[in-house]
């Protein structure tokens, strides 16, 4: 009942805070989701080939190939003519890309010989070397057409040249790129979970000392225990707070996310979001309580920003272990706190199925972690040190 | 009704090492008694430790040694018993700038277990009492040390403890505060409750105080009435007889 007071107070002091305001409420739902994701969207867009959009295409001697440029005309190429020093034009990025034909292309291609084209491109620009994966592509479709017609024309069957098919079957039903992205959300979880309760576990444990207010508040005829349940129940709901505005965020930002270009199962819709914030919930205790913790230990609110901004390395921790190694999902990795919410996270964006126990092991393995650290906060505040 | 005898209590050097501790002892062998319906002066220069004894008698620190009763309960056993009995002002007045002054107190009333109704009556009666209602809704931001002091004095009153501790309280306050808090805290004395005020000024103690303890180096140098401390130590001046008074302590432990 005290800790309610006790939490009750916090919260309501805290919400007249502006920083701790900023940082629970805007920096990590939504700055943080918009910086990253934002990023991630764009330069995904960037690297994909949309074959359905318009791309230019400047051509040096259009009248030697008119099939093959009526061909590309019908897979949405703009056919310009180029300058005349098409060299300097793609290097200096006036045109993206330019396709050289000689006078004897057509001649060539009638003798049956093998047909020069050259096509100029500016590898250092990404724009450049995106429309050239996109021509060199429809012209290798282009020339197989051919080969085949030649081959046929020949009395050959086409399929004689075709010795092996190799096809590539991922198990894992996706492609890194949509690894890159699984794992990403829980990092972005994480983070404005540890930025929603950064400011107001510093405020309530090392600001109370510092502002001498801690010393009258425990001579009350209260437990210390409330004091920090009080202080950990703020810290929860700030924490919860920022979490679940972040699913708000994350699921704006994924309606822009071009899904279809990424291989693999990979699904962003709301069903996915809400199994993936419920497995991350468990994580909302233990990382209250580690706030709570790491604060309580630290003497000044300067000190507690200096081991809590040390702390937020911690949830990269596994991003990058996962990312460096590939660290397969065991059923030890799932009671850890973190570690077991990336993986399982990452299982669920891929739409791969979940074990129930694993289940069972991380938000036990999480809860479990956070309660001992309440503990260990309980016994920080029980310390004569935590007024001197 | 507060009885003390023999605290003792040591505390870590600040920047001794892990493994080689070095302890100073702030309190040794404390000894004082202060009565129902007067006002005890502990006196004492800077780090004598007042504060400290202070800090034990409130609970807040476990002392090595030594015991004290509040109103008969024991300050280790009865520890929340003794809480109830007791309101501390400790000498910063550590109050939440956010708040405005009448929250401030509320959050200290709903604490000590009063409901919402009763925490605000208790809030206005305080307000009126101390004269603060000018500023009881005015958020502690920016408050003047008289106010946040009164601010502090009405938390630690909240309750209607029997007995009340205040730390240095006229730290920083100027005359004509001083001389309102003097009147409040006779105005509680004559009240019946039991009052120990902690200073390092002995004008200041000499207006207000029935009995002095007088603490040097960590320990009771002379406990007496005024008149008692001058008539021991041959001084008619009470400055003069302070300062033999502390010369007089053993001086075992420099700080």
């Amino acid at each position: 009942m005290k800790a309610l007071i006790v939490m009750y107070k916090e919260i309501i002091d805290n919400l007249r805070d502006r920083q701790t305001f900023f940082y629970a409420l805007l920096f990590g739902p939504v700055l943080l989701p918009l910086i990253i994701g934002g990023s991630l969207v764009a330069s995904f867009k960037q690297f994909a080939i949309d074959f359905d959009e318009v791309t230019e295409l400047a051509v040096v001697n259009e009248q030697a190939a008119p099939n093959l440029l009526a061909y590309l005309y019908s897979k949405n190429i703009d056919i310009t003519t180029a300058a005349d020093d098409v060299e300097a034009a793609v290097r200096a990025g006036d045109i993206n890309i330019a396709l050289e034909i000689p006078t004897e292309f057509g001649e060539q291609l009638r003798k049956a010989n093998p047909a020069p084209l050259t096509l100029y491109v500016n590898d250092a620009d990404k724009d450049s070397t995106r429309a050239a994966r996109k021509i060199s592509a429809l012209i290798g479709a282009y020339k197989n057409t051919i080969n085949s017609l030649r081959m046929q024309h020949r009395g050959i069957d086409p399929q004689v040249f075709n010795s092996i098919e190799l096809t590539e079957f991922d198990v894992s039903e996706d492609g890194s790129s949509g690894q890159l992205i699984a794992s990403i959300l829980p990092f972005l979880f994480i983070m404005s979970m540890i930025m929603g309760g950064f400011y107001l576990a510093i405020d309530t444990t090392a600001g109370e000392r510092e502002r001498m207010s801690l010393e009258p508040l425990l001579a009350l005829p209260l437990d210390r225990v409330d004091v920090v349940y009080g202080k950990f129940g703020a810290t929860l709901c700030f924490v919860v707070m920022s979490s679940c505005l972040t699913v708000l965020s994350i699921y704006g930002l994924f309606q822009f996310f071009p899904t279809e270009l990424i291989s693999g199962g990979l699904r962003f819709d709301g069903s996915t979001l809400v199994k993936a914030f419920m497995l991350v919930s468990p994580l909302t205790v233990f990382l209250s309580a580690a706030l709570i913790t790491v604060s309580a230990y630290t003497r000044s609110t300067k000190e507690a920003q200096t081991y809590l901004g040390l702390m937020m390395i911690v949830p990269m921790a596994p991003f990058f272990l996962l990312q460096f190694f590939s660290l397969g999902a065991s059923t030890w990795s799932m009671a850890l706190p973190m570690l077991s919410q990336y993986q399982l996270l990452e299982k669920v964006v891929l739409q791969d199925d979940i074990n129930t126990l694993h289940v069972f092991l991380s938000v036990g393995g999480t809860l479990l972690a956070g309660l001992l650290l309440l503990r260990l906060a309980t016994k920080l505040y029980r310390r004569d040190r935590i007024l001197m | 009704m507060i009885n003390a005898e023999q605290l003792e209590k040591a505390f870590n050097k600040p920047g001794s090492g892990l493994f080689k501790r070095e302890q100073v002892k702030a309190v040794k062998e404390v000894s004082f008694s202060a009565a129902d319906g007067s006002v005890t002066g502990l006196l004492g220069p800077n780090g004598a430790g007042k504060s400290t004894t202070l800090r034990i008698l409130a609970t807040l620190v476990h002392p090595d040694g030594g015991t004290a009763t509040i109103d008969g309960l024991d300050i280790s056993a009865d520890v929340l018993k003794v809480r109830q009995q007791l309101g501390f002002m400790p000498h910063n007045a550590g109050i939440y700038p956010r708040l405005s002054a009448r929250e401030n107190i509320t959050y200290y009333a709903r604490l000590c277990g009063l409901d919402k109704a009763k925490a605000q009556s208790r809030v206005n009666e305080l307000a009126e009492q101390l004269e603060m209602t000018e500023f009881l809704e005015r958020r502690a931001m920016g408050f003047s040390q008289g106010q946040r002091t009164k601010v502090a004095l009405a938390r630690a009153l909240v309750h209607q403890p029997q007995t009340i501790m205040l730390d240095e309280p006229t730290n920083g306050l100027d005359v004509m505060a001083t001389r309102g808090l003097r009147a409040i805290i006779k105005e509680l004395a004559m009240q019946g409750h039991c009052i120990v005020f902690s200073s390092h000024i002995m004008q200041e103690v000499a207006a207000l105080c029935d009995r002095v303890a007088i603490i040097a180096n960590g320990t009771i140098a002379i406990e007496d009435d005024l008149d008692g401390i001058r008539h021991r130590t041959g001084h008619d001046d009470l400055e003069d007889a302070f300062v033999e008074a502390i010369g007089a302590a053993p001086a075992e432990v420099s700080q």
